[in-house]
């Protein structure tokens, strides 16, 4: 009897497994689209449009600075599956003003046409203990990292959900997920990312609007370089227990739209990573501890 | 053989029920502790500060406005249990400059001494759709809700890590476990409190500070359960029912402040996942009804 249940469960799975791509929402088809990628000029962004653009992409890049925007275009050019593709670089710092940003979308849809995808890729990481990190950083961070993906998610959203299609992507972190030691400025603007995310979503769901979250982990960019200037021990030990990615896999990832699965089991590990954590901090402040009391006794 | 390993298993899970409180965090004694409660003139901040007061508590309110504060102040010492008990009140706002709240902290701490419990009540909320919102609701919640968060505990923390005492609390909200519909703005600022409050407490445990996130439903409750939890030093402090699920349902990596806890979240995890598609469905629906009846009206008008 209990045989026959189980075998009707799996079947269901199974049959759920089957059944599942059919109902999921249409790929986006990347050649011919106009994807728009802000903090293109490096890191995670110029890689994401360099894997937009080799599959056929029209890209707009969006940074501040024009000259890193004009070398990443060389950059990107390189890798044309066409002779039609554009790259069209923007230099507007995407925090600042919601009108600026307004008018730097309007500009790209002239262009190359009306955004099919939007990535927000602009953002900077800073690390250091909570009463360490200067008091302008708890806002910086949230400005650039959270307003700075607000901005161009809102200029954009009114036509995607009147053409009934488009995708937007945001890049939240692994301590979007965690908050991690020396990371209370950074975790929030990258958890706040996945508020915003998933509110965002529900509300565009019925007009085939797609909104995707990346976690990547620490990845090798400018942006992991400078985070790494301010860095407290106890962030870089917790670190090491995940390695470094290339921001081409990341970008790979990201733009296939990452999958996420499973509870349970997972939550047990997580468990042991989190002990495992709370010890390595443990372990450093007492370290400081005794070596301020040999420094004080010298 | 079976039988038996089944029978350690359970007998090793109530051993650690039983050995679980004796392990958990020392509960905070509020008779006689300085707690600062900002936003605490009105709703959540108010109620708290009574709750607090009830049981002892010398209570610095912070608000914005001095006359609502006085008021707040009259009535919370109705509840006095004492007659050394204070009711302080300090006007500032506590998202516009950090040096001020500092300057605010430092002048509780001379009438009262040494904050023991910094609750954060501050914020504000507003709904809308994402392209409806001004522009400047987004910065504004986030400044509010958040920020007004973080300055009041950078002010308090150095002192609680000296003394080796202290509770943080943050009130976040059901919308700041799930992201809904109408919530862009408000849902990220209260994502980023949780954010902010996992990793304040993996930085602050071990000077035996511990920090509690709460997430009020969306409603005016009065009777809240909410300092027992605080004073356990529990991570996760939730409302009724449906609130346990979505404490339990969204803990991902968050900290686990007793081996309960922690036992409850791996058992339930799957069926409240199954439960939360179900929602999540429900709420996809309702939204795609409203977006029809919407586009219907909109032709029957046209048509008129």
């Amino acid at each position: 009897m209990l045989l026959l249940a189980a075998a009707f469960l799996v079947a269901f799975v199974l049959l759920l497994y089957m059944v599942s791509p059919l109902i999921s929402p249409k790929p986006l088809a990347l050649p011919g689209a106009h994807v728009v990628v802000t903090g293109g000029s490096s890191g995670i962004g110029k890689c994401v449009a360099i894997e937009c653009y080799k599959q056929g992409a029209f890209i707009t890049l969006v940074a501040r600075n024009e000259d890193k925007l004009l070398q990443a275009k060389k950059e990107i050019e390189k890798h044309s599956v066409n002779d039609k593709q554009v790259v069209l670089c923007i230099s507007v710092d995407v925090s600042q003003d919601y009108s600026q940003v307004e008018n730097v979308i309007k500009q790209a849809q002239e262009k190359l046409g009306p955004v099919d995808m939007l990535v927000n890729c602009a953002g900077m990481s800073l690390s250091g203990k909570f009463e360490d990190l200067e008091v302008s950083t708890f806002e910086r961070l949230m400005s650039v990292n959270y307003l700075g993906s607000v901005y161009p998610s809102r200029a954009v959203i009114t036509t995607m959900k009147e053409r009934r299609v488009g995708r937007i992507v945001f890049v939240s972190s692994q301590a979007g997920q965690l908050g991690l030691f020396g990371f209370t400025a950074y975790s929030s603007s990258k958890f706040a990312i996945r508020g915003l995310a998933e509110a965002l979503q529900m509300e565009v769901k019925p007009y085939n609007v797609y909104v995707t979250v990346a976690y990547p982990p620490d990845t090798d960019t400018p942006g992991f370089a400078e985070e790494n200037k301010t860095k407290p021990l106890e962030t870089r030990l917790i670190s090491e227990t995940t390695s470094v990615c290339k921001p081409e896999q990341v970008a790979k990832q990201i733009v296939k739209d990452a999958i996420v699965v499973t509870m349970g089991l997972f939550r047990t590990i997580a468990l042991f990573y989190i002990g495992s954590f709370d010890s390595i901090v443990r372990r450093c402040m007492m370290q400081r501890a005794k070596s301020e009391i040999a420094d004080k006794t010298a």
